[in-house]
């Protein structure tokens, strides 16, 4: 006996929506809810002169607050101050995390146990590092002064003098979030093919030569993923300086999260340093976009070579 | 009443439609193979049955109640997956057990059936070990245990011996008819590999271009296949396929192969003046050094020598290229040269190029 | 087997030694500085002898300083209760949260899915403050300024989209199959999910859980500004604590051990699991 086809008629298309994934992702979307209300009521202050001493005065102004910014000397100097802490930041640590990985590179037991010890800086609160080294840097009995001292520097002010402060805070920083650079790097060069170097140390190619032309264009999505996520977190630098100088001394580190920190704590003014934010997110929003898109393309060729 | 049925089901996915409106009813305790190229949606039916996925359209009766709307732990289905989908954090014996734990059966009733089931595939010793620790053709019999321990009703099996290898699959495909026999289930049974499907289903689907091209008896899609499709598929080497237009004779149907005329049998007289394709079997062609009726000159261009037979490449005068298959190793082995191959008439197939349907011979 | 020369050794353990050293020094040094009283402490040079004391310690845990000056109730001890309580809490409820949302994502292709992961990925990277000041007006509005609620639920902004960002990860990673099979055996979508899911993505769901922890932990902003005395923890109790006056170093240093402590120890308990989650997948084959 042949079936070929039995016919019945078509019973209607059925299209059943599961509930589940909604439901799971509820507390998801209520959190995302919550960041967005907030943001939005930020860009709506942005627009308005809103003073929270003068409340009578609160009004739109519509993009004056962010014009008013393009004519101020203390803006551009945020600007700047921002600018010098990220590039002095992702730099150093760029650079000294690729030495540090570079040199514990090979998988052995002295090599993993440092690895361990220097994850400490990175797991310690950024704000406790700023004070641990403000105790290490204190004019009177830190260490670090005398050591300076020894040196030949005397009057080293550290964070108290405008021309050692930035010098100061970016040093905090490398200290903390080096070991992030190196971790990063670390497992990229780990999970670099093995055959290039074979071949090149088969074919007796000088050291140098094999770090500038295969090891450091291969690692390159990495350095740049991992730039980019420091670059994103060190242009809203803020648990380090405030704990430290709270944007001073005068204004020398008064960079923007820490401006538009005082700006509404000390002048109340919210309007202002709601632009100041506003403007701040759009850099970071920018940047994020390539981070990601880079990140992404990392995770995928990760798990291409899987 | 049958006891698995699917009624117009069809099932589309991004990439394009799979399963186009297909029907299908299976008997009690019947195993139903389902044969088809990778990439027929095979796996996709199993999993629209289980209750894996949801069907665009169509219905899914289980035992006449239907299930299309219901979730898969209540279809009351056992199935072993092609790449096994073992518990890698549990036990060999938990793994069985999985399908009765979900029931509140006693302990020592899970016990007793999980040591039945798994003495019966013969894997009572590793029992206690994770699935990582056993070898391949173990997991896939823990995966089987596991499919039958609860004696389900229906058993969908989706190319069980794929991963295994050869040996065993070979065992396997011996124990395997009597096993699923035994257990009285409805099976539906997946495989890419034809003589598995003849080997081990009381009928079998054939599903190509997304939809079951023939329902039937091995034996029956073998001799009788519906399409060309179907036909190419079974049989090893590849039925030998030529265009031909018959014409009538005073003898009946006649076709033109390399110069030669031969008789079509009297059924297919209703096909003169239209273009067909022949399909000939390579076990149906005898090749002989002398010529009779009904035979045509050939070369023999090449002899493969295969242990219980051997295959000829064989040249007619018009360049077309036939494969003939001949039983045993003959002592003096075959040369090339000039032959004559005959074939038997009744065994012929004839297709119609344009729909690839096979064309039924009208009775006189 | 590379041959490095002896030279070579040499310089490369020099470098490391150094590297640790610039690296571990400062908590070394506050750690000593912990047990020091404040004339080792003023002491010019600096010494690594000196006879060690407990009494920095010891005024932080009963909350009182004894000295010249008068007695002074200190705080700390609430600062790191409060430290413990709102990452713990805050963790919790993330992972209970977080977790099947993270299924969700995995599993399901949904539009509103997409929306909400990229919603909180493209959030991640935001300064905290444009979030964190309005809300510091909407929560006085609402009552919720300094409590404990109101700042675990802000601490869900750091804590929910590391863990649905790492779990989803995991989830993905699954075969769908051995789900499957055990939802065929008979098991509900729940069991599935409690007996399948999650022990398999385990230790994901350790290592998001660890570092959301730390996260939470080492925080500053958020408390800052939404918490005053009785709720701060540690990260802003201890600014506050240098700021005061009459406060000596040496417990200064003592605090700055015991708001460190919990962290670090964590790190070297769960290293690996940290390492994986910082990786964030980057480099997971």
């Amino acid at each position: 006996m042949t079936d070929t086809a039995v016919k019945h008629a078509d019973a209607p298309a059925r299209r059943r929506i599961n509930y589940l994934p909604y439901l799971l992702s509820l507390p998801a979307l209520l959190v995302c809810i919550g960041i967005l209300i907030p943001f939005v009521t930020a860009v709506y202050y942005s627009l308005q002169r809103y003073r929270l001493n003068l409340p009578m005065m609160r009004g739109f102004i519509w993009f004056q607050n962010y014009i008013d910014f393009l004519t101020d000397n203390e803006f551009w100097h945020t600007v700047q101050v921002s600018l010098e802490y990220t590039v002095l930041t992702v730099g150093v640590e760029l650079v000294f995390g690729l030495a540090i990985a570079m040199l514990l590179q090979k998988q052995t037991r002295i090599n993993n146990l440092v690895s361990i010890l220097l994850l400490l800086p990175l797991m310690t609160a950024p704000a406790i590092a700023a004070l641990m080294w403000k105790l290490m840097t204190n004019p009177n009995f830190g260490v670090l002064s005398y050591f300076v001292q020894l040196l030949g520097f005397n009057n080293f002010k550290w964070a108290s003098d405008p021309s050692t402060a930035l010098f100061t805070v970016v040093l905090v920083d490398v200290w903390v979030y080096t070991p992030f650079i190196m971790i990063l790097l670390l497992a990229g060069l780990r999970s670099l093919p093995t055959q290039p170097f074979e071949a090149a140390a088969l074919d007796g190619v000088p050291r140098r030569f094999v770090f500038f032309r295969i090891t450091l264009p291969m690692l390159t999505p990495y350095i740049i993923t991992a730039g980019l996520f420091r670059m994103l977190d060190s242009i809203q630098q803020f648990d380090i300086i405030y704990p430290m100088t709270q944007g001073g001394p005068g204004n020398t580190l008064l960079v923007f999260q820490v401006r538009a920190y005082l700006e509404f704590y000390q002048y109340t003014n919210v309007g202002k340093s709601a632009a100041l934010l506003i403007i701040l997110w759009a850099i970071t929003y920018a940047l994020s976009n390539v981070f990601i898109k880079q990140w992404l393309k990392l995770r995928e060729r990760a798990r291409g070579m899987a | 009443m049958a006891n698995l049925e699917i009624r117009s089901v069809s099932k589309e996915f991004k990439t394009g439609k799979v399963l186009d409106r297909i029907s299908l009813a299976a008997d009690n305790g019947e195993i139903v193979a389902v044969f088809g190229p990778s990439g027929s949606g095979k796996t996709v039916l199993l999993r629209l049955i289980a209750g894996v996925e949801q069907p665009d359209e169509g219905t899914i009766l289980l035992g006449g109640r239907d299930v299309t709307d219901r979730a898969p732990e209540t279809r009351g289905v056992g199935m072993a997956f092609q790449n096994f989908a073992l518990f890698p954090h549990m036990s060999a014996f938990d793994n069985v057990a999985s399908a009765l734990t979900a029931h509140k059966v006693p302990r020592d009733v899970i016990r007793a059936k999980v040591e039945k089931v798994a003495a019966l595939l013969k894997i009572d010793h590793v029992l206690q070990h994770a699935p990582r620790e056993l070898s391949n053709g173990q997991k896939q019999r823990t995966a089987l245990a596991r499919a039958l321990v609860a004696e389900p009703k229906i058993l969908l099996l989706d190319d069980p011996l794929r991963n295994v290898d050869a040996k065993l699959r070979y065992e396997m495909r011996l124990e395997l008819p009597s096993l699923l026999k035994a257990s009285g289930s409805t099976v539906l049974y997946v495989t890419q590999d034809y003589k598995e499907a003849m080997a081990l289903g009381d009928r079998i689907a054939v599903l190509s271009d997304r939809n079951f091209a023939q329902i039937d008896r091995p034996a029956e899609i073998y001799r009788t296949p519906a399409t060309l499709n179907v036909a190419s598929l079974f049989g090893d080497p590849t039925i030998n396929l030529m265009p031909v237009e018959p014409w009538t004779s005073s003898a009946g149907p006649k076709i033109g192969i390399g110069g030669a005329e031969l008789s079509l049998p009297p059924g297919y007289g209703h096909m003169a003046g239209n273009a067909c394709v022949l399909g000939l079997r390579a076990e149906n062609i005898l090749v002989e050094d002398m010529a009779s009726p009904e035979s045509l000159p050939v070369e023999v261009v090449a002899v493969t020598p295969l242990n219980e037979r051997t295959l000829l490449l064989l040249r007619t005068d018009d360049g077309r290229e036939i494969l003939a298959s001949e039983a045993g190793t003959n002592e003096a082995p075959r040369r090339h040269g000039p032959a004559f191959a005959r074939f038997d008439a009744e065994a012929v197939l004839l297709f119609d190029p344009a729909s690839g349907r096979r064309i039924v011979p009208q009775s006189a | 087997m590379e041959h490095v020369s002896l030279p070579e050794r040499v310089v490369r353990g020099f470098l490391i030694a150094l590297i640790v050293l610039f690296f571990l020094f400062p908590i070394f040094w506050i750690f000593l500085m912990s047990f020091q009283t404040n004339e080792d402490i003023l002491r010019i040079p600096p010494s690594l002898f000196f006879t060690p004391t407990l009494s920095n310690y010891s005024a932080l845990i009963t909350g009182k300083l004894v000295s010249t000056a008068g007695t002074l109730d200190i705080a700390f001890m609430k600062n790191l209760w409060n430290s413990v309580l709102l990452s713990t809490a805050s963790v919790f409820i993330a992972l209970i949260l977080g977790v099947p949302a993270a299924y969700a994502f995995a599993r399901f292709k949904f539009r509103l899915g997409e929306d909400i992961a990229f919603t909180l990925l493209s959030f991640r990277f935001a300064p905290p403050l444009l979030v964190l000041l309005p809300l510091s007006l909407y929560f006085q509005q609402l009552g919720l300024t300094d409590t404990y609620i109101g700042l675990i639920w802000v601490y869900q902004l750091i804590a929910l989209p590391l863990i649905l960002w790492i779990v989803r990860g995991y989830f993905e990673d699954l075969s769908p199959d051995i789900e499957y099979a055990y939802r065929v055996a008979g098991h509900s979508w729940w069991r599935t999910f409690t007996r399948i899911a999650i022990p398999l993505a385990g230790p994901g769901i350790a290592a998001a859980g660890l570092l959301a922890f730390i996260f939470c932990w080492n925080n500053f902003v958020f408390a800052l500004i939404l918490a005053s005395a009785e709720k701060q923890p540690v990260t802003v109790g201890a600014l506050a604590f240098v700021t005061a006056s009459g406060i000596q170093y040496g417990q200064i240093a003592a605090a700055i051990v015991l708001s460190v402590a919990p962290t670090l120890a964590l790190a070297l308990y769960a290293q690996r699991y940290l390492v994986e989650g910082l990786s964030l997948g980057a480099v997971k084959g």
